[in-house]
């Protein structure tokens, strides 16, 4: 496989994404130059279906979905670094007694710390849906 | 060390003192356990301990920059006294725990050995500014000025992500120590022209952070925006940190390509101090002009930083001491002030409500004086000082490298005067209404001392000086 | 006795104890104040007397380590509480302490916030004869800059209806002036080294009293073959020092053998150029003095006093002290400018008094005039051009004190101070009158009074000078025969022809005899100086003699 690349290889990628964004460019200028334009109240309203439109596209939700989705990412990606470590931890074991108990230790603390936070979510009453 | 372990400590034990029935006990227990992590910190000089292969360094350097961080936020904290107007919706041992994480991102960033501790270190720092920023929920200038900031700082730290990436590719190293071997040394095939990119990349993501032109955009709006409290703490431990970040930063691993950033630090300084103080005369709120003040500071910082003689380490510090203190003094005047009446609902800011502080409380009117006196750089006091040992590291590198910079800086130090000294003008030379403002004993004792200090270190800079 | 050391601390001791009194007798503070000034006159006297005439060198000399910084291989930073009077500044020490005694009674006057205004006042005189007598630049310095704040108070919170123009005017102009000054300083300290304290730090001597000529000689000569390493270097703000070339470094920015280049200049040229600056506007030279009508017309009577008679000398003292001891190279470089600056300053203020309604601004306008000739006689660099300068400037303090007093005079009985609401004032006020005479008459350079001795000793100067053309004699005398113009005209329009004022004429009494009482002494000393001229120029001459040995 060729792994030289010159600058002048790449010429195609550059033809094809100036074309690409030509295409777009171009016809939206033609479709918005020489279509008609006729403003009213009906024709500039949002249309869907037929069906006049109600009340507001972003309605506000709870902020209580936000946390919990929050904690969730939050904990989660938290949670990912354990498998790395578990997947490792029996080889170090076998290469040192002593390392691998300093590492074990890491471990607590940090699901330790963890656990804390966990409990802070609690007494905080982030989780509590009834409030 | 200790001290960046005890203060993430210290700050979710704050978390839990909050749940406490009562309040009070936080402002002293914050003021506790940042004067322990100061102890901690002090127990580490003349020691030089390297931890985690590589990743982070203390030496006496790091002790003095953070020896002023957490000095900064104690006062800082010593002022602090509600979060926004309305007790209910505040959180003051969220903020106190938020203030404490973000010191520790400031010391990380003060010892990093490695470029991934520097970011994890600026991105500690940043993310809890952006909500400090936003903690006065209720008021909207503090939701924009968080907002901006937020956008604008991510948009920074990817920048300055990117070019570590990029110095990475060059090098093949986050260690700054190899980084500087292989900038030095000189690979044998020529430096990679990545690394100039990535630099370039990382400059710009660091002056972001310090507010150097043209990178300030931010600055007024969010310092404006922001809670004064933290407009102060932002104004004053940021930079600190993030001066002694870039200068380490540019000395240890890019000092065979000073010829490069020296000229790009330059054409910043001046503009800096360009920007920052012709900007900072046409401001009618002095909370704005102060933020304008914090910019220009930063161009001054930036000589020394450019001038990378021996002496720079020591006149960044200085200098950045005696901003810090000056500029915290400063804002706690603003603070008492601004609440006494407010224009619909919001603290007045502008000179006027200046207009007769002498008469109204004597000593705030003192203490403002002196540190804006200082802060123009005005004999007898810290500033002075500063100015003068960050003008002899430039003066030091030589005239013909540093020259325009040199009279930039001058005439640009005059021009300080006139907007610093407009706030003395309206507080002793005007008359306004004379209802005299109370202050609390130790809002007063910071006062006095601060103030203290800064004459103090005006009189006799060679105490302190002695130690860096 | 450290006799400089206390006309520094009495007027600080002054200030503090007007500070810590409590308020409640106002009067108080104002005899406080005037008696620290007048214990202050009386030690000037003092030093007048015990002054030894013969010796050319310091007297007097105290020197104290203050701040001693290590800059690593940048050397170590000595900077001394180091003061001493020689025949330059004795003079105008003597007239610091007169001005401000005199200024003292003025401030009689003062109704409001007096604990403030005698607080200032008594910081102010501080740091005025503090720059008179410091020998370490960076002492000076200080004292020049600590200067600007209570002087910014005092136009600023007593002054008239401008007062906040004026008085930031007043301070960003010589803060200006000042920040170019530091960075010449900044240059001097980094080229200068200490020739005693460095012999210590290299061990030749135990210590600095066992340093001895041969010992300064030997470190001279180290020095200037790069034998000193670097960290053993110590450096110096100390004046003297830095006036002796062999204390340069070599190839330091300011060493004259090693003619540095600048922006296309010669370094030392372009630091002569910033220091002649930063004093020029204190002096002031035209282009630079619009600062001072301003501050004359808003300041109080008695901070127009110090103003004229102190604060400017400041400026002409530290053009030979400091612009011309440091840089004796870029005087004569740039003698012919300084002339004509300063018979542009002599010409251009004598025509702007004409055309004054405002008595004060007109003579703000002369003293610009009259320091003209200070500059012209300096940059003669002959003996009688430098003493005929050091006379002008102690007989201009005496004189312009006199004239701002007498404007004082008018402006406390009807608060205006345009001419043309007088006429034939000498009816209703006849020692009024005769006062004004003398200051006016002094001023314009009548014979016999102090202001004709200076005069006539700058223009000689000028006109011996080998570094000056010969045309800026003769235009300076315009300027002399321009203020006879506006003395005399002011006279008439004020003083002569029948009585008429546009206020009451109630409110025209005669002098107070506490207005007599400081008018009076001024005159006599005018009158004094006049005649002998010689209790001056003895003072000088040694000093100078010494002094032009460097061109």
């Amino acid at each position: 496989m060729n792994t030289n690349y010159l600058p002048s290889d790449y010429l195609p990628i550059v033809v094809q994404l100036l074309a690409a964004l030509g295409f777009i460019v171009g016809s939206m200028l033609v479709s918005h130059n020489i279509g008609p334009k006729r403003h009213s109240k009906k024709k500039d309203d949002p249309f869907e279906c037929g069906i006049p439109t109600e009340g507001d596209a972003r309605t506000p939700i709870s902020v209580k979905y936000f946390l919990v989705a929050i904690l969730f990412v939050l904990f989660d990606v938290e949670i990912i670094f354990l498998y790395p470590w578990a997947v490792n931890f029996l080889d170090w074991m076998k290469e040192s007694r002593e390392m691998a108990i300093a590492i074990f230790v890491e471990m607590i603390l940090f699901m330790g710390l963890l656990l804390v936070g966990f409990y802070y979510i609690i007494r905080k009453g982030v989780l509590n849906w009834n409030q | 060390m200790l001290s960046i372990i005890s203060l993430s400590l210290f700050g979710i034990l704050n978390l839990f003192l909050g749940f406490l029935k009562s309040r009070r006990v936080l402002l002293p227990a914050t003021l506790l356990f940042i004067a322990l992590a100061f102890a901690a910190n002090l127990l580490d000089w003349n020691h030089q301990y390297v931890y985690f292969r590589d990743m982070l360094r203390t030496n006496n350097l790091f002790i003095n920059f953070s020896s002023i961080i957490l000095l900064t936020t104690f006062l800082t904290v010593a002022i602090s006294r509600s979060f926004g107007t309305d007790e209910e919706h505040t959180h003051p041992a969220e903020y106190y725990a938020i203030m404490l994480f973000s010191v520790v991102g400031a010391l990380m960033m003060v010892g990093f050995e490695n470029l991934i501790m520097l970011f994890i270190g600026l991105e500690i720092l940043s993310v809890s500014l952006y909500v400090l920023t936003g903690s006065d929920k209720r008021s909207l200038r503090s939701n924009e000025a968080a907002l901006k900031y937020f956008l604008m700082g991510s948009f920074a730290t990817g920048i300055f992500l990117f070019g570590i990436a990029l110095v990475y590719g060059a090098t093949g190293s986050f260690n700054l120590s190899a980084i500087g071997s292989y900038v030095s040394g000189g690979p044998t095939t020529g430096i990679s022209p990545l690394l100039y990119v990535g630099l370039l990349f990382i400059l710009a993501g660091m002056l972001f952070k310090v507010s150097a032109a043209p990178f300030h955009f931010w600055t007024p709006d969010v310092y404006d925006g922001a809670p004064t409290l933290f407009t102060a703490f932002m104004s004053t431990v940021v930079k600190t940190a993030g001066f002694a970040a870039l200068y380490r930063l540019l000395t240890v691993s890019f000092t065979g390509v000073y010829g490069l950033w020296w000229q790009v630090l330059t054409g910043v300084t001046v503009l800096t101090l360009l920007v920052g103080n012709i900007t900072a005369v046409y401001q009618s709120s002095v909370k704005r002009m102060l933020a304008y003040s914090s910019v220009s500071h930063a161009g001054y910082l930036l000589i020394a930083v450019a001038a990378k003689t021996p002496q720079s380490p020591s006149a960044i510090l200085f200098y950045s001491l005696a901003y810090s203190i000056a500029t915290i003094t400063g804002f706690a005047v603003l603070i008492l002030v601004a609440e006494q009446k407010p224009i619909e609902g919001r603290p007045d800011e502008r000179y006027e409500a200046f207009n007769g502080l002498a008469k109204r409380n004597p000593l705030l009117a003192f203490s403002l004086a002196v540190s804006m006196v200082s802060l123009a750089g005005i004999p007898l006091t810290a500033g002075f000082w500063g100015k003068f040992f960050v003008f002899s590291t430039a003066v030091d590198r030589g005239m013909t490298n540093m020259g325009m910079v040199l009279v930039v800086a001058v005439l640009m130090s005059v021009v300080g005067v006139y907007y610093y000294f407009r706030v003395i003008i309206a507080s002793y030379l005007k008359t306004g209404d004379s209802e005299p403002i109370g202050i609390r004993p130790l809002y007063r004792f910071i006062l006095v001392l601060t103030t203290a200090l800064t004459i103090g270190l005006g009189l006799f800079p060679d105490v302190v000086r002695q130690l860096f | 006795m450290p006799y400089l050391s206390l006309l520094i601390i009495l007027p600080l001791l002054a200030a503090l104890l007007v500070v810590f009194l409590p308020n409640r007798n106002q009067t108080t503070f104002r005899w406080i104040a005037l008696v620290a000034s007048l214990l202050n006159f009386l030690l000037t006297l003092l030093l007048f007397f015990r002054f030894d005439k013969s010796v050319a060198g310091y007297q007097f000399v105290e020197q104290t380590d203050w701040i001693t910084l290590s800059l690593g291989p940048l050397g170590v930073v000595s900077i001394d509480y180091f003061l001493g009077l020689d025949g330059i500044s004795l003079p105008l020490v003597l007239l610091a302490g007169l001005v401000l005694a005199i200024g003292a009674i003025s401030s009689f006057e003062i109704k409001q916030k007096q604990k403030a205004y005698f607080a200032l006042y008594s910081l102010l005189s501080a740091s005025l004869m503090g720059c008179f007598v410091a020998l370490d630049l960076f002492l000076f310095f200080l004292f020049f800059e600590f200067m600007l704040l209570p002087m910014y108070f005092l136009i600023g919170l007593w002054g008239g209806e401008r007062r906040e123009y004026a008085s930031i005017k007043f301070f960003v102009y010589t803060f200006l002036g000042s920040i170019f000054i530091l960075l010449v300083m900044i240059g001097l300290y980094l080229s200068v080294a200490d020739p005693v304290e460095t012999a210590v730090a290299m061990g030749l001597v135990p210590g600095k009293e066992l340093v001895d000529a041969n010992v300064i000689a030997d470190v001279q000569n180290y020095l200037q073959e790069g034998r000193i390493e670097a960290d053993q270097i110590v450096h110096t703000f100390s004046i003297p020092y830095m006036a002796e070339p062999g204390n340069y470094l070599p190839q330091s920015l300011l060493n004259i053998a090693a003619d540095h280049v600048l922006f296309g200049q010669s370094a030392r040229m372009l630091a002569f150029v910033l220091v002649f600056l930063g004093f020029a506007v204190k002096l002031p030279v035209v282009p630079l003095h619009t600062w001072l009508p301003d501050a004359h017309v808003e300041a109080p009577t008695p901070v127009s006093v110090v103003l004229a008679g102190v604060l400017l000398k400041i400026g002409g003292y530290g053009f030979i002290r400091i612009a011309y001891g440091l840089f004796p190279d870029g005087a004569i470089v740039f003698a012919p400018w300084l002339g004509g600056l300063g018979v542009l300053s002599i010409v251009y203020g004598a025509l702007n008094a004409l055309a004054m309604n405002d008595l004060k601004r007109m003579i703000a306008y002369s003293s610009v005039s009259h320091m003209g000739f200070v500059l012209l006689g300096l940059a003669s660099l002959t003996s009688e051009g430098v003493n005929g300068a050091l006379f002008q400037m102690v007989s201009h303090g005496i004189l312009s004190a006199m004239l701002f007093l007498i404007a004082g005079v008018l402006y406390t009985r009807t608060h205006d101070r345009q001419l043309d609401s007088y006429r034939g004032l000498a009816a209703r006020m006849p020692g009024y009158v005769t006062l004004t005479a003398i200051a006016f008459f002094g001023s314009l350079g009548l014979p016999a009074l102090s202001g004709f001795i200076g005069e006539f000793f700058t223009i000689m100067g000028a006109f011996n000078s080998p570094y000056l053309p010969n045309w800026m004699a003769p235009v300076a005398t315009l300027g002399i025969v321009l203020a006879a113009g506006y003395f005399l005209w002011t006279l008439q329009r004020l003083f002569f022809g029948e009585f008429w004022s546009k206020h009451e004429a109630g409110l025209l009494t005669d002098v107070t005899p506490r207005e007599r009482l400081m008018l009076v002494p001024l005159a006599a000393l005018a009158l004094m100086l006049g005649i002998l001229p010689g209790i001056l120029l003895n003072l000088t001459q040694s000093t100078v003699g010494e002094f032009l040995k460097n061109f």
